[in-house]
């Protein structure tokens, strides 16, 4: 090992907990926020239409594209409101970590294990079980299996002070193996690139007839609520404040760190493990390699952080990244552009938020 | 020292009053948005003199003075500087003008030597040719023409805060500076650097220079100053030169009421010791023994003071008491239980209260609600809530009754406390820490950053403490305030008990001895400098 290494890794991890912290740092006023977030979503566009129109095609009617695209029909609306569904989820095993400034970039690893546990759980039960059984217990297995996930990295903060941004990542690494043995391995389905579909009887019920809109996302909406109560009414979502705004006034006030540390992490996979659930059960009836393509749990981290990690601006923020990423799709299909289009969309809109954000907290601090 | 710019020119008072004033503010008024800061505050600072501007926080001092060096512009009023009206729209300006400031935090490049800091504000952009040993000539000559102290070689972070703060003194005099002004330039230090300090001072006052200190605190006033200027509320309420005041006369000027004196201390008679400390050592990170085999008992029905400079161990010591920082050997035990390893809940349980130095870095969460700071320990004991969801309306209810009880301003259990003044911050700890009826009361500065009438409150609630028949350990670089409060006090050096006394009969050369490394009756050298400024201080 370079003689050095062992300065670089806690240099690296302190300008990473410094940026992090900048970024969730508490807001004042939260109208301000929300004005902002829409001049930075104008201003994406904006930055959006410029390219489109470097790239040749016509930005009026990509916009067109990409609001056809999300919410143009019942269809379109129905699809942004399932993946809108899953980045809420996402988004909260993020934002209740962040609170207590535990920095959680596992969401995509204790989601897909929470898909890798819905498969299997759904592939091996006897698949004579009562849909109102069956659907249930898979559910909240998958929400154990996402929080297995996420106590990992939870266990090892709290007990040998082990960077979580570093455990949690490798745990993503771990989960794409077990999804990608599920796909090969354990439950193939012929040469396909994905596993075998799950029995009916264990699927999420459609509850809008005429769109793919299933129980996953009242679901979603539940876990949001769940969410919300926990950080703003309970004895736990307390402490999470309070080690979150001030660690040390929280530990000489008797509040146990590590204890809160192993509860938030499995907490926020278990919000992730149900996303995966929602994922396998409500939207695609199996598990399949495109999955990594999409990375919901990543992107839970941006919504997360427009959020400002208060749950009751998740849905917004889901919503948002929702209509860019479904109205992307449309807009591959009206302007013949490249799929990366609209990966290039997200991250602008991500690049742009954070970067409103910081120049407004270095205003705030050389105003003091 | 050569008095060639005011030959005349003497300590004391007689010549204030003779030599013309040097800057003369009039009718300076500023406010910001509700807030007065200086309402037609007129303000005279004369040639050789040392000119103490006090006030409680908030009074406007601070702002004055940042009008004064440019910082701030006033919304009407005028400004003198010798014979000319000045507009100061920037600092620029006010050095142009020959008038430095030394901020209360330092603005010094850590990583830069002494030299390159000293000449930092003087090097034109374009000047690519800076040569090391050119300015280290420079500012070595700089330091001795002034009597200043320093190694231009030395880099900031290597220099204790003393040392930082001359070598500020000396960047102002580098460039020319006639007119200092410091703001509260004791609050970080110990007795022996402020008694460097004022030695400075003096010799710089005695060569033409005039000088203002910016504090709060009536006992240097009292030491240092030629003239005093009071400001409250954003008005000049006093000025007047030495020997037309004294420390009663200017606490009321500063406060506007009288202050009450604090209870006389009835003594207990000898009790069981309620802490036992024994062999305590502590390590702070890379450093080793930062309390280093302490051992004391306070009793039940007393205050022990701890004294030192800075940095010798107290905030460690505080720290391992509270349970925040790991107990290497030793015993702690609160009324027979052994609290060594104990956690910090379990050390509330056992009743130990503390209030840490640092209060926004450990006593409160800024950004969480009065009610939610007031709660913040009780909620994870299990108070306020039921099978894990809180009760708010019980959080706000005992916020309120605190609230009242310890009369915060505002009195609004919803606000967030980063919106509170210093002083309200402080008691806010206090109704915590002290709502719990605590055996033990741990108490590190308690009144540091305070204005005089909430320090006295402060006080009395910590004799109070007392008198209920419980313990106080009360750490403070104030000795004023320990002789006012403790029944016996202790010296802390490098981590070791080197002096300890009863209040009646404390020895004041040998605790100054004691503060700067040398035990009573040992020849143990420890820090030169540090022993030559206490003997100074103790002869005079």
């Amino acid at each position: 090992m370079a003689a050095g290494s062992e300065h670089v890794v806690p240099e690296v991890e302190g300008m990473l907990d410094r940026a992090m912290r900048l970024l969730t740092a508490p807001a004042g006023l939260r109208w301000r926020g929300v004005l902002r977030t829409l001049l930075a979503l104008g201003a994406t566009i904006g930055v959006f239409a410029l390219l489109i129109q470097l790239l040749g095609a016509s930005p009026w009617a990509a916009m067109k594209a990409m609001v056809t695209g999300s919410f143009g029909n019942q269809l379109n609306l129905g699809n942004t409101i399932m993946i809108a569904s899953l980045l809420a989820l996402t988004g909260l095993a993020a934002a209740i970590p962040f609170a207590a400034h535990l920095w959680n970039v596992g969401g995509e690893g204790q989601m897909w294990f929470g898909a890798f546990v819905t498969v299997g759980v759904a592939l091996t039960l006897p698949s004579s079980l009562p849909h109102w059984l069956f659907a249930p217990i898979v559910v909240v297995l998958a929400m154990l299996g996402g929080a297995a996930w996420g106590l990992v990295p939870g266990v090892l903060k709290a007990v040998i002070n082990a960077n979580e941004v570093i455990t949690s990542l490798m745990m993503t690494f771990v989960a794409i193996e077990f999804a990608n043995w599920a796909i090969d391995g354990l439950w193939p389905q012929g040469a396909s690139n994905q596993t075998a579909n799950v029995p009916g009887n264990s699927t999420l019920p459609n509850i809008w007839p005429g769109t793919f809109v299933t129980a996953g996302a009242p679901l979603a909406v539940a876990a949001v609520v769940v969410a919300w109560v926990v950080m703003a009414r309970t004895k736990l979502g307390f402490e999470i404040r309070a080690i979150g705004l001030n660690a040390n006034a929280a530990r000489m006030n008797g509040m146990r760190f590590g204890k809160v540390a192993i509860v938030t992490f499995s907490l926020a996979g278990a919000f992730a493990g149900l996303a995966g659930a929602i994922y396998v059960l409500g939207i695609f009836n199996a598990l399949s390699a495109g999955y990594s393509t999409s990375n919901f749990g990543y992107l839970g981290i941006a919504v997360a952080l427009v959020a400002r990690l208060n749950p009751a601006w998740i849905i917004p923020s889901a919503l948002m990244f929702a209509f860019l990423r479904v109205g992307s799709n449309g807009l591959q299909a009206e302007t013949a552009l490249s799929p990366t289009i609209g990966e290039i969309l997200v991250a602008t809109l991500v690049v742009l938020l954070l970067a409103f954000r910081v120049i407004r907290l270095r205003y705030a601090e050389a105003a003091q | 020292m050569a008095t060639l710019e005011n030959p005349s020119a003497g300590p004391g008072p007689g010549q204030s009053a003779a030599a013309a004033a040097t800057v003369r503010m009039r009718g300076i008024t500023k406010n910001y948005g509700e807030t007065v800061a200086n309402s037609g505050v007129d303000f005279d600072l004369h040639r050789g003199e040392i000119h103490a501007l006090l006030g409680e926080n908030g009074a406007g001092k601070t702002t004055l003075m940042n009008i004064l060096f440019g910082l701030v512009l006033p919304e009407s009023g005028e400004i003198w500087v010798g014979d000319d009206q000045v507009a100061l729209p920037g600092p620029q300006d006010a050095f142009g003008r020959g008038i430095g400031m030394v901020h209360q935090h330092f603005m010094l490049v850590q990583r830069f030597t002494v030299a390159e800091n000293v000449v930092l504000g003087s090097v034109r952009p374009w000047n690519v040719k800076l040569r090391r040993h050119r300015i280290e000539r420079d500012v070595r000559s700089a330091a001795e023409r002034f009597g200043i102290a320093l190694d231009p070689r030395a880099k900031i972070r290597d220099l204790p805060v003393d040392t930082q703060q001359r070598v500020e003194i000396l960047k102002l005099l580098y460039r020319g500076a006639r007119i200092l002004i410091l703001d509260e330039p004791t609050s970080s230090l110990g007795p022996a650097q402020i008694a460097g300090l004022f030695a400075t001072l003096r010799e710089l006052r005695d060569a033409g220079h005039s000088i203002v200190i910016v504090t709060h605190k009536l006992g240097e006033v009292m030491q240092i100053a030629d003239r005093v200027t009071v400001l409250r509320a954003g008005k000049n309420v006093l000025s007047v030169a030495k020997g037309g005041f004294d420390e009663r006369t200017l606490a009321r000027a500063m406060t506007g009421r009288e202050l009450e004196g604090l209870p006389p201390k009835t003594r207990i008679g000898d009790t069981a010791p309620l802490l036992r400390l024994r062999d305590l050592v502590v390590h702070a990170g890379t450093r080793l023994h930062a309390v280093h085999g302490v051992s004391f008992d306070v009793q039940a029905g007393e205050i022990l003071g701890i004294a030192g400079v800075e940095g010798n161990g107290q905030r460690e010591l505080v720290d391992a008491l509270a349970g925040v920082l790991k107990i290497e050997s030793g015993e702690v035990i609160v009324e027979g239980k052994d609290l060594t390893a104990a956690s910090p809940r379990d050390r509330h349980r056992a009743g130990v209260s503390v209030i840490p130095e640092d209060r926004h870095g450990w006593g409160l969460v800024l950004d969480m609600t009065v009610a939610e700071n007031l709660a913040l320990a009780d909620v994870p004991a299990g108070r306020f809530s039921h099978r894990g969801l809180l009760r708010p309306r019980s959080i706000r209810e005992h916020a309120k009754q605190l609230l009242a009880e310890y009369d915060v301003r505002p009195p609004d259990p919803d606000l967030r406390v980063l919106s509170l003044s210093g002083g309200n911050q402080q008691k806010l700890v206090l109704a915590r820490e002290l709502s719990r009826g605590p055996r033990l009361l741990i108490a590190a500065n308690p009144t540091q950053g305070l204005d005089v009438g909430a320090a006295a409150y402060v006080q009395r609630r910590l004799i109070a403490v007392r008198e209920a028949g419980n313990a106080v350990l009360l750490v403070s670089h104030d000795l004023d305030e320990l002789f006012k409060l403790a029944d016996r006090i202790i010296v802390l050096y490098r981590g070791k008990v080197l002096y300890e006394s009863s209040i009646g009969s404390v020895s004041m050369d040998e605790l100054a001895l004691a503060m700067a490394g040398r035990a009573p009756g040992e020849g143990v050298r420890a820090d030169p400098e540090l022993v030559e400024i206490a003997e100074m201080e103790a002869e005079r």
